[in-house]
């Protein structure tokens, strides 16, 4: 134990004089492989190294791509590598990137978080830090990339009027799975208000079923269906005023809005939440509501490939958790981007990744991608011939916005009642210390001003 | 007379054992200084950037930000952990070894259960319990539900989920302080317990006068190790509950701001020095007591 803790010291620091070798050989490592690359076109195979976390359905796809398009340029060989995903990948992509050791990586989200004029003091995410010193190459000129939907581009890729990033789908995130046949049986319908779905709740439990499942456990679950409520309710609807509105003391995270947004949240748990949702962990969910003992499970909508699998004689449909009494405000998905791709700048073969991401971005290819992830395409014309994105995504997509955790812009050493761009709900009680929304509230508004920069 | 050689040669041997001087410095004790340096600094762990020395402000940024109320329960936390994984796990295992230490049938048997959790490692210990604790049908809250017909969260709780850590620490752990404990108990000498026999000595005197001061070596291995393991743990909670649910303690604090948290290095430097001050101060007070207490007959 005492050498662990060590090693972690030790692991850090040589991270970092690693790190500062690694920038003054930079320009020598990337003329080496250059040299090498000709030498090698004619006989030996080019690596081409490719980091994703793993995800079965889209790794699945992804090797196919990839056994493809060495059939097509024999001179190249893929090296596709997954991690773990979320905080095991970012560590990998950071280690990767930093030791020009990969060529195209992932990244969980499109491009977000870039500090604005308003936000003094906040922290800048890792991409654009990346950018900034030179290590993403700039993809504005790659023909490719007039083939992926501009508006897309332009939201998840682009940086300084300059593209680095190809988007490759977007997910919902703040929608309800429901298992149709309960509804059917019970002559229920999909709520379009707030009042329908609590009265939908109150009649499922009167039945004697449990309405909604959540993996509590995680607790960033939990998140999804608040990105709902704020998307609905913060600024009346207009979330991305409302941040800018915390940050300059005009809106706060204990004004009315914020509180209703909590308050319903609170509703959700306290009365229609299956017992015990807090000791369920993620994997184990989709189970749960495959299995009927929910009526409706909250999750994301890269989830139902998951739930299809887990039972495939279940029907079922997903719709956005009413957040107001507006039935036309709230029939639309809130979301975010998903697998994002970047092209490092000094790799060892960027030539070879344009030449993959090219390949990527051809339709056919794209289209294997997108139909295995289940993501909503960010390509025009692409056919996913999903009865799932086509019947229970596509009728909400009209208004199709960004998740809060996307959209807001954190100030740093912020407590953790508001860290990782959360509500955290579950601070409220039973689980948690907080009796009220309104206190939760005010001790997220103490919190933001507590980090305040000075 | 000269077992190392006359002229030049005589030197061979501090050549030698520059090499390993050499990785020494460059592996283990130039990024521990360069920790505390860094800690000074606000170095990127991106290559190129540029460093530059902040003072204080890393240990500013540790005490008086947005989020230092959870800094100073981390350090609490790790307090608590270490007070009780301390005491209790080598109260238990020194009672474990006092058993095992007479001649019991399948006394290997058991010394082998004992430290088997050490052997299975955290991950799969983390992975039992996790069954064991599960809230929804594990074991565990069965049992809770018909003793007390009351259920818990377990590692979903804010209010038990640390104990439960604990009680799995020291669960992992105990095997090994046993291990310790035995080993010194078989090497008292059969003949002081005779002795006191003939003295008229009961149970408990001889344990008291006799087992307990010569063991008092094991007692300072294991009080070390329990006190600088358990002040340095982050795996269990990594395992267990990520440090969701007033979970964290510094070394896992530790563990998050540099490989999970932002790009800057200078904060986790700063928070690693301070542990390591704490650790510091906690192993050197408790070497001093338990040194006393060594004797030899």
């Amino acid at each position: 134990m005492v050498k662990k803790i060590s090693a972690i010291v030790l692991a850090g620091a040589l991270t970092l004089s690693l790190a500062a070798c690694g920038g003054g050989k930079g320009n020598n490592a990337a003329t080496g492989t250059e040299g090498e690359g000709a030498k090698t076109s004619s006989g030996q195979k080019q690596v081409i190294k490719i980091l994703h976390w793993k995800q079965d359905n889209i790794n699945k796809a992804m090797n196919e791509i990839n056994k493809k398009f060495e059939e097509k340029y024999p001179e190249y060989k893929i090296e596709y590598t997954t991690t773990g995903p979320d905080d095991e990948y970012k560590q990998a992509q950071r280690a990767r990137l930093t030791a020009n050791d990969v060529d195209i990586l992932a990244d969980l989200s499109g491009m977000r978080l870039s500090p604005q004029e308003w936000t003094p003091g906040a922290k800048v995410p890792d991409w654009e830090q990346w950018i900034n010193s030179g290590l993403i190459a700039d993809l504005s000129d790659q023909a490719f990339v007039s083939k992926w939907n501009a508006n897309d581009i332009e939201k998840a890729g682009t940086y300084n009027g300059k593209v680095y990033a190809i988007p490759t789908g977007k997910v919902a995130m703040s929608g309800l799975f429901y298992n149709k046949e309960i509804f059917e049986e019970h002559g229920l319908e999909v709520p379009k208000t707030w009042s329908e779905f609590i009265q939908l709740n109150e009649t499922l439990k009167s039945k004697g079923i449990t309405p909604i499942g959540v993996a509590g456990k995680d607790v960033w679950p939990l998140k999804l269906p608040v990105f709902a409520l704020q998307a609905k309710i913060l600024g009346g609807g207009d979330q991305q005023k409302w941040i800018e509105g915390v940050w300059k003391g005009e809106t706060a995270f204990n004004d009315a809005e914020a509180v209703e947004v909590l308050e319903k949240m609170k509703t959700l748990q306290d009365n229609y939440m299956i017992e015990g949702f807090m000791g369920i962990d993620y994997a184990s969910a989709p189970a749960i509501f495959a299995t009927g003992k929910v009526a409706m499970l909250a999750d994301g909508s890269w989830d139902a490939p998951t739930i299809a699998t887990a039972n495939p004689d279940l029907k079922f449909g997903y719709f956005p958790v009413p957040a107001t009494e507006d039935a036309a405000k709230n029939a639309s998905f809130v979301g975010k981007y998903d697998v994002t791709w970047y092209v490092a700048e000094k790799g060892p073969n960027k030539e070879g990744a344009l030449k993959w991401l090219e390949f990527f971005s051809e339709p056919e290819n794209y289209t294997t991608f997108v139909k295995a992830a289940g993501f909503i395409p960010t390509m025009d014309g692409i056919s996913t011939d999903s009865d799932f994105i086509d019947n229970e995504l596509t009728p909400y997509l009209g208004d199709f916005e960004l998740a809060y955790e996307i959209m807001m812009i954190n100030r740093e050493n912020v407590g953790e009642h508001l860290a990782a761009e959360g509500v955290h709900t579950e601070y409220l009680a039973p689980g948690g210390e907080f009796k009220t929304a309104k206190e939760l509230a005010d001790v997220q508004q103490k919190e933001w001003e507590a980090a305040a920069p000075k | 007379m000269y077992p190392f050689g006359k002229g030049m040669a005589r030197y061979v041997p501090l050549l030698l054992l520059l090499i390993p001087m050499a990785l020494y410095v460059v592996f283990y004790f130039g990024p521990s200084v360069m920790t505390v340096i860094y800690s000074f600094t606000d170095v990127k762990n991106i290559p190129g950037s540029t460093m530059k020395f902040v003072g204080l402000e890393n240990y500013y940024d540790l005490f008086y930000s947005g989020n230092s109320g959870e800094r100073w329960r981390s350090i609490t936390n790790t307090l608590i952990f270490m007070f009780i994984v301390t005491i209790v796990q080598n109260g238990v295992a020194l009672f474990v070894a006092v058993l095992l230490n007479q001649r019991l049938r399948g006394d290997y048997f058991y010394r082998a259960v004992f430290f088997l959790p050490v052997v299975l490692g955290v991950a799969v210990v983390a992975l039992i319990w996790g069954m064991m604790f599960d809230p929804m049908s594990g074991p565990v809250n069965m049992l809770y539900d018909w003793l007390f017909g009351y259920k818990d969260m377990f590692f979903a709780s804010f209010t038990h989920a640390f104990g439960y850590i604990i009680f799995v620490q020291i669960w992992m752990y105990m095997g090994y302080s046993m291990l310790i404990f035995l080993a010194g108990l078989q090497s008292v000498p059969k003949d002081l317990y005779e002795a006191g026999y003939i003295d008229g000595t009961s149970k408990w005197q001889s344990f008291r006068h006799i087992t307990f001061p010569l063991i008092a070596p094991s007692f300072t291995v294991n009080m070390l190790l329990s006190i600088i393991g358990a002040m340095s743990t982050f795996d269990i909670i990594l395992a267990t509950t990520d440090g969701r649910f007033n979970t964290r303690t510094m070394a896992y604090d530790v563990y998050k701001e540099t490989f999970r948290g932002s790009l800057d290095m200078g904060l986790p430097s700063a928070l690693s020095v301070v542990q390591f001050l704490i650790i510091l101060v906690f192993v050197v007070v408790a070497v001093r007591q338990t040194r006393k207490r060594e004797v030899e007959y």
